[in-house]
């Protein structure tokens, strides 16, 4: 297993965000966290590359226990993760945060980034753009690019869709497919239920801070009370997301 | 009053450009902390102080006894520069250790971190008067001012028009911007100058770049506390005074021209220096040197009720995504 958690819980201050989280990530895989606001997807996925700290359970990658190890340094064991809201560096050009996604590690990065502008041939045609003015779609470009930059064994991807026209949106999701061919693990936080788990080979379906269902995706597509709950009206409808830190 | 303000014009430049670098090179201790943090480091003026003392220690213990002139007077200014940055530097890394750190790791509230400040600034204060001065320094009264031997000729090196040029002058001025552009060098080249970029931009997302935070913290401090170091040295050179407090009122001049350039703005901290220096200094023709701060803080008032962001605005950071 690449990535094992078992029982993990997280709290806000007295606020228990996460009530005991228990998933798997094999290698190859795509495996998409569906459900509502406030599920706890987000904080999963923080909770993963280190921003929030466990207060009970375990994180386990690659077999080693990662619990404690600092988030800078989970970068470096093979974690990657494309946040929520982007979290594209305003100031600095398309090139630079591709470049700051290899902060960490040392060599030659042109076939890195020669790969990289090859997904992505519209961040090629704008490397000199400062990041804070790209269009919504450009910095989901960016953030995914620069978090494929620190080379991940596993890569985290916080809502990419979250804002973006029904094109871009399929165009994005094209692109993690072709991402996940390549070899590299995918585990995707996602609103828009159906297209994840047309994508994902695998689901789990998030409330109020616990596992609810996990299954092959395909069955989740099917089922009654997932298409009840989440596949309702959301098909191409980009959310508004409010932010589930507080 | 204009035949006043002409005949003084030229020595009044001088004298706020000397002014103004200074206040430019401690404003960059300001600007970077709250860059990379969000923190007004209070405390920043007495980093600024133990700069003149790391200087003082040195002056005393070679026993310098007359203007030095030169090879032996660069030797000298080398020394002391290199001892006042690290004094200085250590200085802002510990600070930042035992007042700010702590607090950080608990995710206490920015207004914590800042009667923290307030708090380290009084004892830092209250140490050098009642600690390091008597004791050290062999002082017997540790709030008085302390003269310090003049450690270079300052007769005028050339006149501009009626304006003297002393070479004290010259060298706080020039020293001070070769100070801002290595440092701009620094943050805007280097490989750790990206991961304070990064970290100034957002910290979250600095982390998943394998940015390791807390040392990005350190040597923000360190940096800032150097220059500071610089600056106090500087002023001892000009001045040939120093004093426990002699951080106070300079350090809200720096903290003030940070905010008028635009806070978290590096090449902000030097232009809001320099301006600040060069307004006081001019207004004090028509005033008289009394007004001086009255005048800078005006004027600092009116700026901001037009451009609430300073003169070139944030950019270390620059308005987040």
């Amino acid at each position: 297993m690449l990535l094992e958690i078992s029982d993990m819980r997280v709290h806000y201050g007295k606020i228990e965000a996460l009530k005991g989280i228990s998933l798997e990530v094999d290698e190859g895989e795509i495996v998409t966290l569906i459900g509502a606001n406030g599920a706890g997807k987000t904080t999963t996925l923080k909770t993963i590359s280190g921003l929030r700290p466990v207060s009970s359970g375990s994180i386990r990658f690659q077999g080693k226990n990662i619990t404690k190890v600092p988030g800078h340094k989970r970068v470096l064991l093979g974690i990657g993760q494309s946040p929520e809201g982007r979290g594209v560096f305003p100031g600095m050009t398309v090139h630079e945060n591709l470049l700051m996604g290899a902060y960490a590690r040392k060599g030659d990065l042109s076939k890195d980034l020669e790969e990289v502008y090859g997904l992505f041939p519209r961040l090629a045609e704008r490397k000199t753009q400062f990041g804070g003015t790209m269009s919504g779609g450009e910095q989901q470009m960016v953030a995914i690019g620069r978090a494929l930059m620190t080379k991940p064994r596993v890569l985290l991807l916080d809502e990419p869709s979250m804002g973006l026209a029904p094109l871009l949106v399929a165009q994005i999701f094209d692109i993690i497919r072709e991402i996940n061919r390549r070899g590299t693990t995918v585990l995707l936080v996602e609103q828009n239920a159906s297209q994840a788990l047309q994508l994902a080979h695998r689901a789990y379906v998030l409330e109020t801070g616990q596992v609810l269902k996990s299954a092959p995706a395909a069955d989740l597509l099917n089922d009654p009370e997932v298409r009840a709950a989440y596949l309702g009206g959301d098909l191409g409808q980009p959310e508004e997301e409010t932010s589930e830190t507080g | 009053m204009l035949n006043d303000f002409i005949d003084q014009f030229g020595p009044s430049t001088v004298g706020g450009l000397a002014a103004g670098a200074i206040y430019a090179l401690i404003a960059l201790g300001y600007t970077m902390v709250y860059g990379v943090l969000r923190l007004i480091n209070f405390a920043h003026s007495e980093i600024f102080m133990i700069g003149t003392f790391s200087g003082l220690a040195v002056i005393m213990t070679l026993g310098v006894s007359e203007p030095q002139s030169g090879i032996a007077l660069i030797g000298l200014l080398l020394l002391l520069s290199v001892v006042a940055m690290v004094g200085s530097g250590a200085a802002a890394v510990a600070l930042e250790q035992i007042a700010y750190r702590p607090l950080r790791k608990k995710g206490s509230s920015r207004l914590a971190a800042l009667i923290s400040a307030i708090g380290a600034s009084i004892f830092l204060q209250e140490l050098f008067a009642i600690v390091v001065i008597p004791h050290l320094y062999d002082h017997p009264r540790g709030r008085d001012n302390i003269g310090t031997q003049q450690l270079l000729d300052k007769e005028p090196l050339f006149t501009l028009g009626n304006t003297d040029v002393r070479p004290d002058h010259l060298i706080v001025i020039v020293a001070s911007i070769a100070m801002m552009i290595a440092l701009d060098f620094f943050v805007n080249r280097s490989r750790i100058g990206r991961g304070i970029r990064a970290t100034a931009q957002n910290p979250e997302t600095a982390v998943l770049m394998g940015i390791n935070i807390d040392r990005i913290v350190r040597i923000t401090f360190f940096v800032g506390g150097c220059m500071a170091g610089i600056a106090g040295l500087l002023y001892l050179l000009q001045f040939e005074e120093t004093r426990y407090n002699i951080g106070f009122v300079l350090g809200i001049k720096a903290f003030t021209a940070a905010v008028l350039g635009g806070i978290g703005n590096l090449r902000g901290a030097l232009l809001g220096g320099l301006a600040l220096g060069l307004i006081e200094n001019w207004g004090a023709i028509f005033f008289g040197s009394a007004w001086k701060d009255v005048i800078a803080f005006t004027v600092l008032v009116v700026i901001l009720m037009f451009r609430p962001t300073g003169i070139l605005g944030e950019s270390l950071q620059v308005a987040r995504a």
